[in-house]
């Protein structure tokens, strides 16, 4: 990949078996999976709560928003931040973190920022913002 | 909340507060004909004082009555009497300016005329006073010859004398005599303090609260303590020691005392005294107990209002209590005394107390709370014009209940009543009932469980469960079910948790009973604002414990009620925003709240949701819009004028604006509580504006039962 002006740095990991990346401005940390409490009533996207730091996180099946069959077990959580609300996002596992190119445009789901083809492998851009803000509308 | 006229107006208020206070409990002492030294110039300093600074922030109604009443005192300096019929309108004009700061309207032109009123009388008075009084009458003391209504026209303030504007400020150093100056500078003892943002306050006590778990994971880490080294088991035990002393320091910056609120009562409860025609001496005991700041700011109306029963209701007509051999002085008593965890707060009198009929009703149905909080009891044979209006015994007890605390009542027939309101010291601590149920901890506010009970055998009548206490049958369900999760089959032998709330009563079955603990309440976040709970808990075990809000529990969830074991059908893997529950018509109304300061939209959070209601919370008017334009459910918003982005006014605006939703009420709660502010907050189109300043839930609540008419 030609290297250019909008190189960014990423945090590339693996979902239900699949390649993403997520900019590395979205994320706070990488976690171990810690315990799980789940919440009754809660939209079924959201997995449960865990402490973290002394406060309370919720965790989030990111294959199910993502529309993937997950089937490894997450091993890590990916902590991110946006608006204020934190929360914990499971996944299989991470694998880099690399500078790539600027993704694609025009990726069909609403929650990447794009997709691109990196080491002959596609790679959807994750915008874990927007997943945060449309759980938000939907837990209201 | 951030700009700087705010940050002026919230110091101009907390400072005229103070001297309203002083100058209240000034006029009170001189009317009980115990002027203390120095009362009459401390009067005239306060009120220059409050003419200066209300200029300064633009009140110029509160600055011409402060002028009229610097005039007054003036008058009353310089010939060294203050003849006891001053001490009404001076009281009327204190009152009227402390009201005028907390938001309300100020009529100002009668008051200015009784002020004008009193001025000349007095001085008519004053040339015969400073001749014959100047040896026979000492400061203070009473001239029955002065009565304060009396009214001279032609002696009134001229009209433009009525408005004195912001500019008259500069004068204040001019016009004030030196050794006043000097005075009034030292009048308030220099108390430094930090102004902290309570979302910092928070994030410290979560930390604080982790390392407290770090330490005792620490201890079980260890094994037990007996087979450890001395020296290490000493320093273990030091360290966990150390940590829980740093969290209650942690907790109490979040505190104030009982005297920050305390200022206005005395005055009120002459005023309800007066009007009731009883003989009442009022005191307070424990001014200096502390309490979250939260909750003493929404614990004066209650206050009030218990202090306004107990004089209209408790203490009896002076020729009563000497028919009943009592003293024809009532005493009615404010006291704040720390008990562990929680505060008592206690208004006591020493009037005619409960009817024998009420303490009979008493021992057949449960506590005197419950028996008095039913809405619309009254002690008193009838309704008088002082407390049959306004909120009820009822209200008082929610109000308690929703901070997590309770309302207890002792009281005997002829013997007075103490009625009690214990709340939590700090509203991030409740004390809380545990339970299990399947792997899981949920816990529910102690306030809210009547009782628990072992259940032998749930009966099922037309497949719904329901249970016999007591001999009554109550409905009964299983808590997962409530909550509409899943959980394994209920053990054997269940417990039964019978929780009341609502005016609703169900007994919640659970699988073991773990017991009473003080949590600290952690919010869920916005993610999970819908999914019904107050918050949850980290136990000293590291677990989890969720606390459901008690409504949903006695309500139960629309998708839960009806089809047991049958869990929310799962939404839509890839769409989030399908929650996959049919929202039914029992669904109580949502209110939407826009504030961005968290502490205040916490606390009308858990009070809308303590009174049923279903609350999404926004942090900013920009937020609010984008959830009002998506969610068709929301009947009424409540907002903060002062927002990032697009304030509160902009907000009002723009849902009058938008067709579909502009006929949505629209409540703003605020600290700009001037007449201007208000003005403008109705012309944006809002239905109801409230001043923070003497923020008020039962108002609140009765504000949105008004406008979505429920």
């Amino acid at each position: 990949m030609a290297r250019n002006s909008s190189v960014g740095t990423y945090v590339r990991l693996r979902v239900a078996a699949e390649a993403y990346a997520v900019p590395v401005g979205q994320v706070l940390a990488i976690v171990g999976p810690g315990d799980l409490t789940a919440v009754p009533g809660a939209v079924p996207e959201i997995l449960g709560v865990r402490r973290l730091r002394g406060q309370i996180v919720p965790v989030i099946n990111l294959a199910l928003v993502l529309g993937l069959n997950a089937t490894a077990p997450s091993r890590q959580l990916l902590l991110a931040e946006a608006d204020g609300v934190k929360a914990g996002f499971t996944i299989e596992e991470v694998t880099s973190v690399s500078e790539l190119s600027a993704p694609l445009d025009g990726a069909e789901s609403g929650f990447l920022l794009g997709v691109m083809v990196s080491d002959g492998e596609p790679l959807g851009v994750i915008d874990v913002a927007r997943i945060i803000e449309s759980l938000r509308r939907a837990g209201s | 909340m951030t700009d700087p006229d705010t940050e002026l107006r919230e110091v101009f208020h907390e400072d005229v507060t103070h001297r309203l206070d002083e100058m209240e409990a000034a006029l009170l002492a001189i009317e009980a004909g115990d002027p203390g030294t120095g009362m009459i110039d401390s009067l005239f300093r306060n009120v220059h004082t409050i003419k200066g600074t209300a200029g300064m922030v633009g009140l110029g109604d509160v600055a011409a009555v402060a002028h009229a009443v610097e005039d007054v005192m003036a008058v009353v300096r310089d010939t060294g009497t203050f003849p006891p019929g001053l001490v009404d309108p001076l009281l009327h004009a204190t009152g009227a300016v402390r009201g005028r700061v907390n938001g309300a309207d100020m009529p100002v032109d009668g008051l200015l005329e009784e002020l004008a009123g009193a001025l000349t009388a007095l001085r008519k008075a004053g040339s015969v006073a400073v001749k014959a009084g100047a040896e026979t009458a000492p400061p203070g003391s009473a001239d029955p010859r002065v009565p304060g209504s009396q009214q001279s026209p032609e002696n009134r303030l001229s009209p433009g004398a009525l408005e004195v504007p912001a500019r008259a400020v500069p004068e204040v150093g001019r016009e004030l005599p030196g050794p006043a100056v000097a005075a009034a500078s030292r009048h308030i003892p220099e108390q430094r303090s930090v102004r902290v943002d309570p979302v910092k306050l928070d994030n410290l006590l979560d930390v604080i609260g982790e390392a407290v778990q770090d330490g005792r994971r620490l201890a079980h880490a260890l094994g037990p303590e007996a087979e450890l080294p001395t020296a290490l088991s000493a320093a273990l035990s030091a360290g966990v020691r150390t940590l829980e002393q740093l969290r209650d320091s942690a907790i109490r910056m979040r505190t104030l005392p009982l005297s920050a609120i305390a200022g206005p009562l005395p005055r009120a409860v002459r005023d309800f005294a007066r009007s009731a025609g009883k003989d009442v001496t009022f005191t307070v005991a424990g001014a200096d107990t502390e309490l979250d700041r939260v909750i003493l700011e929404s614990l004066a109306e209650p206050l009030t209002h218990l202090l306004r029963n107990a004089v209209a209701h408790g203490i009896e007509a002076p020729a009563d209590r000497e028919r009943a051999g009592k003293s024809p002085h009532g005493n009615v008593e404010l006291r704040a005394v720390p008990r562990g965890s929680l505060v008592e707060i206690v208004v006591a009198d020493d009037g005619r107390g409960i009817s024998p009929e009420v303490a009979d009703r008493a021992r057949h149905e449960g506590s005197l709370a419950d028996v008095l909080a039913h809405a619309g009891y009254s002690t008193a044979g009838e309704v008088t014009q002082l407390a049959g209006r306004g909120v009820g015994l009822d209200a008082v007890k929610s109000y308690t209940h929703s901070l997590g605390g309770a309302l207890e009542i002792r009281s005997q027939p002829g013997r007075g009543m103490e009625v009690i309101l214990l709340l939590p010291l700090a509203l991030a601590v409740m004390n809380v009932l545990l339970f299990e149920r399947g792997k899981a901890v949920f816990g529910v506010p102690l306030a809210v469980v009547d009782e628990v009970v072992a259940v032998s055998k749930p009966s099922s009548m037309g497949g719904r469960l329901s249970l016999t206490v007591r001999g009554r049958p109550l409905p009964a369900a299983d808590v997962a079910l409530l909550l509409g999760g899943h959980a394994p089959p209920l053990r054997h032998l269940p417990r039964a948790l019978i929780v009341a709330v609502l005016g609703r009563r169900i007994a919640v079955l659970c699988d073991a009973l773990i017991g009473q603990e003080e949590v600290m309440v952690k919010p869920l976040g916005p993610l999970l604002a819908g999914a019904g709970y107050l918050g949850a808990a980290i136990l000293s075990d590291g677990r989890i414990a969720l606390l459901p809000e008690p409504a949903v529990l006695v309500r139960g969830r629309p998708d839960a009620v009806g089809q047991p074991g049958q869990p929310g059908q799962p939404g839509q893997p890839g769409q989030p925003g399908q929650p996959g529950q049919d929202r039914q018509p029992l669904d109580p109304p949502k209110i939407l709240v826009a504030e961005d300061s968290f502490t205040v939209r916490e606390l009308q959070r858990i009070i809308l949701q303590t009174a049923g209601y279903q609350v999404v919370t926004a942090h900013d008017g920009t937020e609010a819009l984008r959830i009002i334009g998506r969610d068709a459910d929301i009947a009424l918003v409540i907002t903060d004028l002062e927002m990032p982005g697009l304030d509160g006014l902009e907000l009002t605006r723009a849902i009058r604006g938008n067709p579909a939703r502009a006929a949505l009420p629209v409540v703003i709660v605020t600290s700009r509580g001037s007449q201007e502010d208000r003005r403008r907050g109705i012309e944006a189109g809002a239905d109801a504006y409230m001043a923070k300043h003497n923020f008020d839930q039962h108002a609140l609540l009765a504000t949105v039962e008004r406008l979505i008419g429920r």
